[in-house]
């Protein structure tokens, strides 16, 4: 015979309504937006590691100061590896504010994935990346001034070695609306100017090494060997240099040495931010996610589980009953887990088949709006499932069958006598009866009710910690913009490829180079060396010609104080410099060392009138633009900004709302626990005289302490958190950006969370004015 | 008349399954009176004593408190005449489970501008010492002896008792009904108790007995038994 207690389930589904269908639209929402997320990151990812075989993606790429012979690139790769030419020209575009890298189309190595239109056919047509499309409004057919040409944009393309567009690889972030990739024939691509070719090779191994530890074992010993090879062959240069003067009777010390090949850039794949950002950003992604979706519904079967142990001391009396009939334990907990549970699995099946048709794609355009990616298949994630349906489900199952088989133990007699307390001989803690009757009430429901505040303060902090990065993203972004900015050197900063006289005033000479910290607690990374005239207009610092001065980034990421010796690396080379710290300037920009120009020369044995560049208030417009390598300005500087509010400005929006959903399901769910649990009581109050106002403050009083004192306590645990989240996230990248804590936003998250629970006490009100004084008579205590 | 009740009718559900509970009821009760309302279960006597209290309301009909009628009250106006007139003492006590024993009187206490003594209560009702405790630490009698002393703390103008013995042993119900004979003599406040059980009624200055929702007979007693020589 069928459980007649099933019968009540529908009873119980139609009381409690307004609880399940919050819990229920809750949970299909998460798992919606979860199993979407993780069904087409999963299927991005799948398509991101394939791409390495189907496009041939490089294992790693060199470029030098010119094109390097046949015997001197033989030696070089030694047959453990092959090169592919792998040139590009680097133009700024007429239309928009952008740089783009022009490509030959390639057949051998790094294929491009066709997006959409057709890949080049003529030399007037060009094919650029899809995302630096989107970002700058263009489209097919469009046409684009590059280096004068007039290019009409045949399609658009993902170059699988630009899967997130860094343009070099000390940026700590890619900017795909300023900086762009691009194919052309080989036509179009010879008729571009050579003013800004660079000679680039990519490598494949022969044999392939098993995983990064092993690349980077082969890459460090290549790089090695590079070093070696073309330190020979300058050597032996130089030496065929003196012979051939010798050979003409000069004098071999007035001998001028030819242009030595140098590595001017290496980097392997595995960590080229360009080729392995985006699938170490879409992994980390869905573990987060993830995360947040079991704290949720961990959070849930916890309010489910308490909302039943009420139920069953409310029924205590029919418990007793039905045990004594002969109905079992088991039983009577699968009875009271069964809606819980229901509830769940069906907002799951829902929320995956809503992942899966409606929100896959969304999730999809959220990574094409952040990275260049091929295109791809929807594979079936029996993982996706697994996390988004099996688990939280277990969950629920777990915390409900904990809490209702606890409260189960109890003998039939006692559910009948409703003696349902385990801590029936303990006395109630005293209070000072100095108190008020009234706060005494108060504190009594504030402890009675501590576990459920406990939820409350810890989902309040979870909800504000989302908020947090939600409110705080923009501002800070925009603070760190504006900073950067602010404190910008000069205008403009030109670098030169040969020495050139500028004849503006504004102009000041200043030596350059990238020097690298050396890998120990913190991966190795770029820093700028800056080298300025000792009365110099621009420099931030004043460098006193023995020590250096550092930039505040340095410092802080660095662990660096004034005194302190730093140790420097060259990036290609085995050189090594040390320096005494003298001071530490603020220079937000990044990790920069600020020297005079005296210094700078004799650290790195240049000729005295060594420079590389000009600082300017203005554009330098008497400089040959051919001889101009680059040109930075406050554009430049703030890439890193203005990408990270592009692609992640609406998420943190999206976050902004996730939060303050969370803040009014939790606050009213666990509320509305406290309201239920004390129902008899209050129907009591009510008889004896109480005014719905008093109840209210009874009853409300200690939840609106709760939540004040986590709103705004959790505000700032939250900001300190947040801080040393981003320190520590920071850290794993190059570059620095301190964190800035906006107090308005601390107040807005303030006020957001009142504002919620402003609408849930609301609420509360009406349903304590809606308890009836009849309930006062139907159950027993 | 202190409490007037006048043509009061009542009824559950609607349709065919619509029981009329209370068929107009008519009676008067004078200040200081002990009232018993006598009758079977089902005979009307808790929803009578429910619209009195102001728990429930009549669908025709009125109850007036010194000429004050409760049906002219909205909800504001009940709350006070419950905060101001009434005290009440249910079956199952009815305590509030998270306060302590001297909470719960106080919580009674807190309701009047003129309360009795919490402690004196207490003492007089043998609960000092247990105070500090929950409710569910005392036996069934102690946890109504805090409930007679959370309703006359206030000390209320009419005490409703529904069946305040009614979950409770012999011995155990002759101390509450002598506690309540006393609460009435001692402070003067009308008492309106409901009870089943006859040998009670022979307390009570006046006995009401109903049955299927009307008034069968409304005696005074001319001898009235002290709680103690009660007997059943």
């Amino acid at each position: 015979m069928r459980n007649p207690l099933t019968k009540r389930l529908p009873r119980e589904l139609r009381t409690g309504l307004g609880k399940y269908a919050v819990i229920f639209i809750a949970i299909t929402g998460m798992i919606a937006f979860v199993s979407g997320f993780l069904v087409a990151s999963n299927s991005m990812v799948t398509a991101y590691h394939d791409s390495f075989e189907t496009y041939r993606i490089e294992d790693g790429n060199i470029e030098f100061s010119e094109i390097p012979d046949e015997e001197t690139l033989n030696a070089l790769a030694d047959g453990k590896l092959d090169f592919y030419e792998n040139f590009y020209k680097e133009e700024p575009t007429a239309e928009v504010d952008s740089t783009l890298r022009i490509f030959r189309k390639r057949t051998q190595v790094d294929l491009e994935c066709l997006m959409s239109g057709a890949f080049p056919a003529s030399a007037d047509e060009i094919a650029i990346d899809r995302l630096y499309a989107e970002n700058n409004g263009l489209s097919v057919g469009d046409t684009l001034t590059v280096a004068r040409q007039k290019l009409t944009v045949s399609g658009f393309v993902a170059l699988t070695d630009y899967s997130a567009l860094f343009s070099s690889a000390a940026d700590m972030m890619f900017d795909a609306k300023r900086f762009g990739v691009a194919i052309m024939t080989d036509e179009g691509y010879d008729a571009i100017r050579d003013t800004h070719l660079h000679f680039s090779y990519a490598w494949v191994w022969c044999d392939k090494p098993a995983d990064d530890r092993a690349a980077k074992k082969l890459s460090d010993g290549f790089l090695e060997h590079v070093a070696d090879t073309l330190k020979a062959k300058a050597e032996a240069d130089a030496e065929a240099a003196v012979r051939a003067a010798m050979e003409r009777g000069e004098d071999p010390a007035a001998v001028r040495m030819p242009d030595f090949l140098t590595v001017e850039n290496y980097i392997p794949a595995f960590s080229n931010q360009a080729i392995i950002f985006a699938g170490d950003d879409m992994s980390g992604d869905a573990m987060m996610f993830t995360i947040f979706l079991y704290i949720l519904v961990a959070i849930i079967a916890f309010i489910m589980a308490v909302t039943a142990s009420n139920t069953i001391t409310a029924e205590a009396n029919v418990i007793g009953t039905l045990r004594a009939t002969g109905y079992s334990r088991a039983a009577l907990t699968r009875h009271y887990m069964i809606m819980p549970v229901a509830v769940t699995l069906v907002a799951a099946i829902i929320g995956n088949v809503l992942g899966y048709t409606l929100l896959k794609e969304h999730m999809a355009a959220m990574y094409y709006n952040s990275y260049c990616l091929t295109t791809y298949k929807t594979l079936w994630n029996a993982d996706a499932l697994i996390e988004t349906t099996v688990i939280p489900v277990i969950l629920m199952v777990l915390i409900n069958f904990l809490v209702i088989r606890s409260k189960m133990r109890l003998s039939p007699l006692k559910f009948m006598r409703g003696e349902l307390s385990t801590s029936r001989r303990r006395k109630a803690f005293r209070l000072n009866t100095k108190i008020p009757i009234m706060h005494r009430f108060r504190l009594r429901v504030l402890f009675q009710n501590l576990p459920n505040y406990l939820v409350l303060a810890f989902g309040i902090f979870l909800a504000n910690f989302v908020l947090l990065f939600g409110v705080m993203f923009e501002p800070m972004l925009a603070n760190i913009r504006d900073t950067i900015v602010d404190n910008m050197i000069a205008d403009y900063q030109y670098m030169l490829k040969t020495p050139e006289e500028a004849e503006e005033e504004s102009a000041e000479k200043f030596q350059f180079c990238t020097l690298q910290t050396p890998e120990g607690r913190l991966p190795a990374e770029g820093v700028s060396v800056f080298g300025f005239p000792q009365d110099s207009r621009y420099c931030p610092a004043k460098p006193d010609g023995s020590a250096v001065v550092i930039s505040n980034c340095y410092a802080e990421k660095h662990r660096v104080s004034v005194g302190d010796t730093v140790t420097l690396e060259e990036q290609y080379s085995d050189g090594s410099y040390q320096f005494r710290v003298s001071d530490v300037v603020y220079y937000p920009a990044g990790l920069a060392v600020f020297m005079t120009d005296t210094q700078f020369c004799e650290v790195f044995d240049r000729e005295p009138d060594y420079y590389t560049g000009y600082f300017s208030d203005k554009p330098l417009s008497s400089l040959d633009e051919d001889n101009v390598a680059a040109c930075i300005t406050a554009s430049d500087m703030t890439k890193v900004s203005d990408q990270l509010m592009r692609s992640m400005g609406s998420i943190a929006q999206g976050f902004q709302v996730f939060a303050v959903i969370m803040f009014l399901l939790l606050m009213y769910l666990l509320a509305k626990i406290i309201i239920e649990r004390n129902s008899q009581a209050i129907s009591m109050t009510k008889i004896l005289g109480y005014s719905n106002r008093e109840i209210s403050s009874l009853y409300s009083t200690a939840t609106t302490v709760v939540v004040l004192v986590s709103v705004v306590g959790t505000v700032f645990l939250c900001n300190s958190l947040m801080e040393y989240v981003l320190h520590v996230a920071m850290s794993r990248y190059p570059g620095w950006y301190e964190y800035i804590a906006d107090y308005r936003q601390l107040g807005l998250m303030i006020v957001l969370g009142l504002c919620s629970y402003l609408i849930i006490s609301a609420l509360l009100m009406l349903k304590i004015r809606r308890i009836p004084m009849s309930d006062a008579l139907k159950h027993q205590e | 008349m202190f409490l007037e009740i006048s043509g009061i009718r009542k009824s559950f559900g609607e349709g065919e399954s619509r029981v009329e509970v209370l068929r107009g009821i008519d009676v008067g009760i004078e200040k200081g009176e002990f009232c018993v309302l006598l009758g079977p279960s089902g005979s009307g006597k808790s929803t009578l004593l429910n619209i009195i209290g102001g728990i429930d309301s009549a669908d025709s009909g009125y109850i007036a408190i010194n000429g004050e009628k409760t049906a002219d009250m909205n909800d504001r106006a009940l709350t006070r005449y419950r905060r101001r007139h009434l005290g009440y003492i249910f079956q199952m006590y009815n305590l509030i489970p998270n306060l302590n024993i001297k909470e719960n009187v106080e919580v009674g206490a807190y309701l009047s501008e003129k309360p009795l003594n919490t402690d004196e209560i207490l003492k007089t009702l043998g609960l000092y010492e247990h105070r500090h405790k929950l409710p569910n630490q005392l036996s069934g009698g102690q946890q109504q002896r805090t409930a007679i002393g959370r309703a006359i703390v206030k000390n209320p103008d009419i005490l409703l008792c529904d069946e305040p013995t009614g979950a409770l042993d012999y011995n155990t119900s002759k101390e509450i009904l002598k506690l309540i004979e006393e609460v009435n003599q001692k402070y003067g406040c009308t008492v309106i108790m409901v009870t089943h059980n006859a040998a009670i009624a022979g307390m009570a200055d006046r006995v009401i007995k109903l049955r299927d929702g009307q008034i069968r007979k409304n005696t005074r007693n001319e001898h009235k038994i002290p709680a103690s020589e009660l007997d059943w």
